[in-house]
């Protein structure tokens, strides 16, 4: 063999070892990325579908990857990109934006529906309803629910949600913070209704 | 943080989530705990707020279905 055609083949073995440790770094992480797809997204088919198009999309650009940076920020930039390409206009919208109340507002309402004066905290959390949460975190106004679930479900810190969404990290803070009120406010209305 | 509220509990309530995100500044963050340390009202809603946060998670939270682990293996390159 050559010299050059030597440097090329060792050059391929080294491109080949690197993108399998890359594929299977990036499955490591689907479950993560299952996860907020499942919530970014109306249905479990339309989930998965999502996790596809990310996977493959992710596979095919692999070498776009710098190695060594954040591999599930690049992961999560490649889901929220292609969720907003496959067009979130026609998936359900809210009718209108929920009420925003204050932080404080959703304990209050729970321990004033309580009944008995408890204030045994965890009983107070336990009022809420699972399907209540699901129902409220779809309610978000997409924008809003972006931040919450990147940062809430997935982990990431403000400054990394700020890249994946391509926005400012005072908007995500902005965001953040509204959506997390705006849970809680239609969270209280669910559970004044149930009371 | 704003300089016009006045209500201790109402500057507590205000700095509950960048607190519990932990990006208070230094001196931010001693002001919240020592207000916490003597408002047993504040500290039980930043309890609360936690076990919320922890709740929300689970309760949101759907495993992925065994068959998509599948289908995502069988995207990547062949060798």
């Amino acid at each position: 063999m050559s010299e050059a055609s030597e440097s090329s083949a060792r050059q391929l073995a080294t491109d080949a070892r690197d993108r399998v440790r890359f594929e299977e770094e990036a499955l490591d992480l689907s479950d993560q990325v299952y996860g907020v797809a499942r919530r970014l997204v109306g249905s479990r088919e339309e989930a998965e579908d999502l996790v596809q198009e990310t996977y493959a999309r992710a596979f095919r650009s692999w070498r776009s990857f710098r190695p060594g940076t954040n591999l599930r920020a690049w992961l999560f930039r490649i889901l929220t990109n292609l969720n907003i390409d496959r067009g979130r206009k026609a998936q359900r919208t809210p009718d209108q934006q929920p009420l925003e109340e204050s932080d404080y507002f959703l304990y209050n309402k729970l321990e004033e529906t309580g009944g008995d004066g408890s204030t045994d905290e965890r009983r107070v959390v336990d009022r809420l309803s699972q399907n209540d949460a699901v129902t409220a975190l779809a309610d978000l106004p997409h924008d809003f629910r972006d931040v919450v679930l990147l940062v809430d479900l997935a982990d990431f810190t403000y400054s990394d949600a700020a890249q994946i969404l391509d926005i400012p990290i005072g908007t995500v803070m902005s965001r953040l913070h509204r959506g997390r009120r705006m849970l809680k406010g239609t969270l209280a209305a669910s559970a004044t209704r149930e009371s | 943080m704003s300089a016009y509220v006045f209500d201790p509990c109402e500057k507590c309530e205000q700095m509950m989530q960048p607190y519990l995100d932990r990006v208070l500044t230094e001196e931010e963050r001693r002001e919240a705990e020592t207000h916490l340390d003597g408002c047993a009202y504040c500290r039980k809603r930043y309890r609360f707020e936690e076990e919320f946060r922890q709740f929300v998670r689970l309760a949101v939270t759907e495993p992925m279905p065994p068959e998509l682990k599948a289908k995502l293996a069988a995207l990547r390159t062949p060798l």
